[in-house]
């Protein structure tokens, strides 16, 4: 719609991207239209979705619209993966679908060069191995979960239903635009359209207020973040003159040598702030320290919303901008140090609120954010591969533990307080929900040789091998431990123990929320002492067929991503994928130059690297490389040995401990849902228990910070307002009102004045036109 | 010369069908009589059709496919209007499809006491009472003439051209309703038309004098050549004065509130389209002929703004129209914009409202006249002002057409009340929601609302404005642009969001469903064009290609 000023300048042919996808084979601008229809088919769904709303369907159409224009995309993003990705080598491709926006204001092109005149951005996609790979989670963890909607969201069949459906596939176009973009300004419209949805989503229970402030929340704190990504946008656009991929990395290269010399002081300050701003938007959608306080909110959405949106996919877009952008995040000296303490810091905080939480989707919710900080370490301790594995195992078993919560809180009539339910797996048809939670679990607590233990794996081990970010690499295992032990504290309270529950007091079919405010003070009732007010719901039911199979679908995936880090090479599927793309990164100097721990399967990963032939970034910043010969710190080395086999043992040894103690304070001897071995603990450990639950009171901190002095700021604004400014308005309006009086009496209507008018209009022109040519 | 008439056959289609429509429309057969109404829409559209296919192209191999003549380059010269030598396909096929459009609601615009009469048997038909034939012939004539200004290679051609476009108009109004006012502002507009018609013409002769051709091209060539000697100068100068009458333009302005109150607003409708299009090609046409190669450094704002900044997008090409002409049009357009709108601003009356703001119109395209031709559509004022003709078109024939869609009962003469003021039009979207919505796009996109239509039209005047270095013109557009939003909010706010008072009647529809139809199709017409504007607007840049002799930069004055 916007490619309103069509110029005819032919903008100069995408080059390749920078960083790995050198070599022939490209086929820039031929139109897929199987890749266009990935992004074509969420948005005809929604559509269709849409118009099932206005015939008013009641049925579950619209959910089986939905599922199976998400399976097309799936089927087709899966068509694509094989065609192109599946090799050891792969190479980036441009899909032109239409041209987008294109604006020229070239006042004198031959002088100033086509490029710096004109801002193009077409509605194309960049397909290389990162995109696809994150299309293929995304898609497919969309149709399970739509599927598990279809089940899930039926008591609100009717126009609720279909609006649920319509903003589902909407979220997935948008997704899609923003992971397949092929330059900034589509990324952005998909990175807002996505935080639409959210909102949308989140506010789902409109007639619930919690939800609403939680939806305004979320919005809110998103467009900070989004204010911090436009301008690194609009400064990359500035800088480089493009928001294409291809050219903005070609051009980036003379500062990625800079940088590479580790001349950083001749690089520009300029270009040193636009990783800074990325990093803010990637913050502020995956929810990292400071603006990380949305997203427990965020769980007042339905559950197969908190677990596509909120756990799987949107909150992992922060991950992917900076793995996209990643030649420009080793331009500075302090981003990736940056963000391997947001993400560390964040990571641990969120386990500390996890642990004394007692709602399990909020302990989930907190488990997401602390997930997100080592996904985001992952790439700043030079591991990129390590933290888009984890991205992608987490999708998996992180939707898998957010669905059988979602599943416990369908049957249990909105029932989420951990001490309220007990042995749910030993009730009967709870079994695929138990045995899920068990999986999600294991692998969330990373225990050894599941998926989830593989891919924390890499960040911990690389986190050690990176010289100067040992410490965060402490904070990490520290923070497995702590995942370790709130994990099965779920599992070990919920699901196993003792068969007690006191059921919600949520009603089926009433078009309100779930209510867990939890600590609301209502005495905690035994097993057989069903709540009053349940509306005659006194009985939970299981799940029926489309939950259980998508549970044990996700189980199944969760369990076999495990297999990724096994074939396709070393380090597995998923390093191979994100070393061909524009994360490609390897560690030289870790493995090659500082000596020490080097294993013989990593130089021949390199070494496979260099051979088969495509552009590996070799590069280390000089910071990094300093350090490392400076001896002081224990530069690839986790105590003499080597990180990557150390980190077997150690994580595995601090994930049975965390679980060991879950299990001793919250399932050994307990005889109750409510009360466990743990609160004979809590005194001891004085007031910090409480400040955990009250999530260190950072909302409240955040309120008196920014909200409070926002408000007096207001009002004293409004003061301004309506007194200074409204008067100058007052006054600027009525000068061409009162302009148009003082012309008004020529219009009167009257024949010889006209004329009068006009003649004497065009003499005066005349003279005055005679008077200046002479 | 044959060759030549394939430049003619969309003339000569409206042509016949003006004189079939004028035998139709005495015919004592009622349906004869309504068939000289689609007889006249669709030899308008077949002339639009025929303007695409047939005018045979200058540039390229093009061959005309209808008449199956190739030209070549060499014989362009000789062949037509050279100036602006793809103008024609683009203009007439806007012509035809905006005067297709302003069409439907003129349907009962006449005659229609009497044929009320004569439907329930009361009075026969008598051809010495009936108005149809003349109106709708006057119809075609106008935009005969209308095709004919933008086939014109010649002086006395564009003058008979305009005449043509204007005179039939004077007493369409004067015949469009059967009240004295009508009748009124049809005498003043065809006196004050007869005074402006003098100046330009007095202009024409002077260039004349000046060059010694009324051959446009050969004005050009001698110009390019010889210099622009003083009588010419002072020939467009009084030239493009008097076709300021033409577009409503200050000092020519003065009519417009008045004729446009007096007819009907269908009429008014027409007024607002017609007229302004036939005078923006001629001073088009003019203006190529003189040439936009002249250099000289802009004052005010804009030279403020070149000696603090080093950006070529402030600093511009600096080429202009020669400093006396430029210096008017800019006057002119400043001035009229800011009285336009200033003016509009006091209105409740919704006519005088949008006759106002069709004066303001004007003054924003003659920006895109100053800016002259560019490189690509962002920058080429003349692409801007033809986009922006088509654009006006068509949202402007939707709000007319909504006021004429429209109607408050009858008076005791059987004369239709119309919708007079903003107060008529209150909760219009509740009690008819098509019209009511067809009124809020359409005056939300003469707003420029983005992403309407007017926006998209206003855009490349702004950006054609500022890549020529008119900053300081630049900024008094915008600033009449938000003057404009304060007027048409209004007029899209009033019927949507207030509610009718207790106790007045709400309007009815007319009973002709073709007006209320042509005011919904132009709504469409908004919303379709907001989307494909880029199509459009290409076509629109093909068509502002300045042949060769007016854009080679001619000497400075």
């Amino acid at each position: 719609m916007l490619n309103l000023i069509q110029d005819t300048i032919v903008h100069a042919e995408p080059q390749t991207l920078g960083a790995a996808s050198q070599g022939a084979g490209h086929a820039h601008g031929q139109t897929d239209w199987s890749v266009a229809a990935i992004v074509a088919l969420p948005l005809l769904a929604c559509v269709l979705t849409g118009l099932c709303a206005a015939l008013r369907v009641k049925s579950k159409l619209p959910a089986w619209l939905t599922v199976a224009s998400l399976a097309g995309a799936f089927a087709l993003t899966a068509k694509t993966f094989a065609a192109h990705f599946m090799g050891a080598e792969s190479h980036a491709f441009v899909v032109h679908v239409f041209d987008w926006v294109t604006f020229s204001w070239a006042a004198d092109v031959h002088a100033q060069g086509p490029q710096t005149n004109e801002l193009v951005a077409n509605f194309a996609f960049y397909l290389d191995s990162l995109s696809a790979l994150w299309m293929l989670f995304v898609t497919g963890l969309a149709t399970l979960i739509a599927l598990y909607a279809s089940e899930y969201m039926s008591h609100d069949q009717g126009p609720g239903y279909c609006r649920f459906f319509a903003a589902f596939s909407l979220f997935v176009f948008s997704m899609a635009c923003l992971v397949m973009a092929d330059n900034l300004l589509l990324l952005y419209l998909g990175w807002e359209g996505v935080g639409l949805c959210s909102y949308l989503l989140i506010g789902y229970f409109y007639k619930k207020p919690s939800a609403v402030a939680a939806a305004k929340k979320a919005f809110i704190i998103n467009r900070i973040g989004d204010l911090f990504l436009a301008m690194g946008v609009m400064l990359i656009f500035v800088q480089f003159g493009t928001v294409e991929y291809s050219v903005l990395f070609e051009k980036a290269k003379p500062y990625i040598e800079l940088a590479r010399a580790g001349n950083f002081a001749q690089i520009p300050f300029v270009v040193k702030l636009i990783p800074c701003l990325l990093m803010g938007g990637a913050f502020g959608k995956s929810a990292q320290l400071p603006l990380y306080v949305w997203l427990p909110d965020a769980m007042e959405g339905p559950t197969p919303v908190s677990a596509l949106i909120h756990a799987a996919t949107m909150v992992t877009a922060g991950v992917f901008l900076i793995a996209r952008t990643y030649p420009l995040f080793l331009l500075s000296e302090v981003a990736l140090p940056a963000v391997a303490w947001v993400g560390a810091l964040t990571a641990l905080l969120s386990a500390t609120i996890g642990m004394a939480q007692f709602d399990i989707k909020r302990i989930m919710a907190y488990s997401t954010v602390s997930q997100l900080g080592y996904m985001f370490c992952g790439l700043a301790v030079l591991s990129p591969s390590g933290g888009v594995f984890h991205v992608v195992t987490h999708a998996f078993f992180k939707a898998l533990l957010f669905l059988c919560c979602g599943a416990v809180m369908h049957g249990f009539a909105g029932q989420l307080d951990l001490r309220k339910l007990s042995g749910v797996m030993k009730m009967p048809g709870w079994r695929v929900v138990g045995f899920g939670m068990l999986i999600g679990c294991l692998n969330l607590a990373g225990f050894p040789l599941t998926a989830g233990y593989f891919s924390k794996d890499m960040i911990l081990a690389e986190a050690f091998v990176t010289p100067g970010t040992a410490v965060i690499g402490w904070i990490l295992l520290l923070t497995a431990g702590l995942t370790a032990y709130y994990t099965f504290r779920v599992f070990f309270r919920v699901f196993v123990g003792p068969v007690a529950y006191e059921m919600g007091d949520e009603h089926h079919g009433a078009d309100h929320g779930h209510d867990h405010e939890h600590g609301h003070g209502q005495g905690h009732g035994h097993a057989k002492d069903h709540g009053g007010g349940d509306g005659g719901h006194h009985q939970p039911h299981a799940p029926g067929w489309a939950i259980n199979t998508v549970l044990a679908t996700l189980a199944v995936l969760s369990l076999a991503a495990t297999g990724l880090y096994f074939v396709g090479g070393d380090h597995g599927a998923v390093a191979r994928l994100v070393d061909q793309s524009s994360a490609g990164f390897h560690s030289p100097l870790a493995h090659h130059e500082s000596g020490a721990g080097q294993a013989p399967d990593h130089g021949a990963a390199a070494g496979a690297g260099r051979a088969s032939g495509h552009a590996v970034v070799s590069y280390v910043p000089e910071f990094v490389r300093a350090r490392a010969h400076q001896g002081e710190v224990h530069a690839g080395t986790f105590f003499g040995a080597d990180p990557h086999k150390a980190m077997y043992f150690v994580s595995a040894g601090v994930g049975a401990v965390g679980i060991f103690v879950a299990f001793w304070l919250h399932l050994a001897g307990r005889k109750t849902a409510a009360a466990s071995r743990a609160d004979a603990l809590l005194p001891a450990l004085g007031p910090l228990p409480g400040w955990a639950q009250g999530k260190w009171y950072v909302d409240e901190f955040y309120d008196f910070l920014v909200r409070k002095p926002l408000w007096v700021l207001s009002h004293i604004l409004y003061l301004i307002d309506s007194y200074l400014v409204d008067g100058l308005v007052d006054f600027v309006g009525a000068a061409p009102k009162a302009a148009g009086k003082v012309i008004r009496p020529s219009q009167s209507g009257e024949l010889h004045g006209y004329a009068l008018g006009m003649a004497g209009g065009a003499v005066i022109l005349i003279v005055i036109v005679a008077l200046v040519a002479t | 010369m044959t060759e030549r008439l394939a430049f003619l056959y969309p003339e000569i289609v409206l042509f016949v069908a003006t004189c079939v429509v004028m035998v139709l429309g005495l015919s004592k057969s009622l349906r004869a009589r309504k068939s000289s109404a689609v007889v006249a829409g669709l030899s308008v559209l077949v002339a639009g059709f025929l303007a695409v296919v047939s005018t045979p192209r200058a540039s390229g191999d093009a061959s005309c496919p209808l008449s199956g003549v190739v030209f070549s380059h060499a014989m362009t010269p000789e062949m037509g209007q050279v100036l602006l030598p793809e103008l024609a396909p683009y203009a007439k096929a806007v012509i035809a499809l905006v005067g297709a459009l302003l069409l439907l609601p003129l349907a009962g615009t006449v005659d229609r006491s009497d044929e009320a009469k004569i439907a329930s048997g009361r009075a026969g038909f008598d051809p010495l009472r009936s108005n149809r034939a003349e109106f709708y012939a006057f119809y075609l004539f106008s935009l005969t003439g209308l095709m004919l200004c933008a086939s014109a290679d010649d002086l006395i051609w564009l003058f008979l051209a305009l005449e043509l476009t204007s005179l039939p108009t004077y007493i369409m109004v004067a015949i469009s309703t059967s009240r004295n006012r009508s009748r009124e502002a049809g005498v003043k507009y065809f006196f004050l038309g007869a005074l402006g018609a003098a100046v330009f013409l007095y202009g024409f002769a002077l260039v004349y004098g000046g060059t010694g051709t009324t051959n446009l091209n050969a004005i050009a060539h001698s110009i390019s050549t010889g210099g622009l000697n003083t009588i010419t100068l002072l020939g467009m100068v009084v030239s493009i004065l008097g076709l300021c009458f033409k577009i409503a333009a200050a000092p020519m302005h003065f009519y417009t509130p008045d004729v446009y109150e007096g007819a009907a607003p269908q009429v008014s409708g027409f007024l607002a389209f017609v007229p302004k299009t036939a005078g923006f090609i001629a001073i088009l046409l003019l203006c190529a002929a003189v040439g936009w190669g002249y250099s000289h450094a802009e004052s005010g704002v804009g030279s403020l703004l070149h000696a603090v900044s080093a950006d070529p997008l402030v600093q511009g090409t600096g080429k202009r129209l020669p400093y006396l002409l430029w210096l008017m049009i800019w006057v002119i357009a400043a001035l009229t914009m800011t009285i336009g709108n200033v003016l509009a601003l006091l209105q409740r009356s919704v006519k005088r409202m949008l006759a106002y703001s069709s004066i303001a119109h004007s003054g924003y395209m003659l920006v895109g006249v100053l800016a002259g031709p560019g490189d690509s559509a962002s920058t080429s004022g003349v692409s801007a002002v033809l986009f922006y003709l088509l654009a006006y078109g068509v949202m402007n024939a939707g709000t007319f057409a909504v006021l004429a869609a429209l109607e408050r009962g009858t008076d005791a003469e059987g004369e239709r009340i119309e919708v007079e003021t903003l107060d008529d039009l209150r909760g219009l979207c509740a009690s008819h929601p098509l019209l009511g919505w067809t009124m809020v796009v359409c005056s939300l996109s003469l707003l420029g609302l983005p992403p309407l239509l007017g926006f998209f039209g206003k855009l490349p005047l702004f950006t054609s404005g500022i890549a020529a270095g008119q900053i300081t013109l630049v900024v008094v557009l915008g600033l009449n642009s938000a003057i404009a939003a304060f007027y048409y909010l209004r007029l899209a706010f009033t019927p949507l969001l207030e509610s009718r008072d207790e106790g007045t009647p709400a309007p009815v529809l007319a009973p002709f469903r073709s007006r209320a139809a042509g005011a919904v199709i132009a709504a469409v017409g908004v919303l379709v064009l907001s989307a494909v504007g880029g199509w459009a607007m290409g076509h629109a840049f093909d068509a502002a290609k300045v042949s060769g002799a007016a854009a080679v930069t001619a000497e400075g004055h």
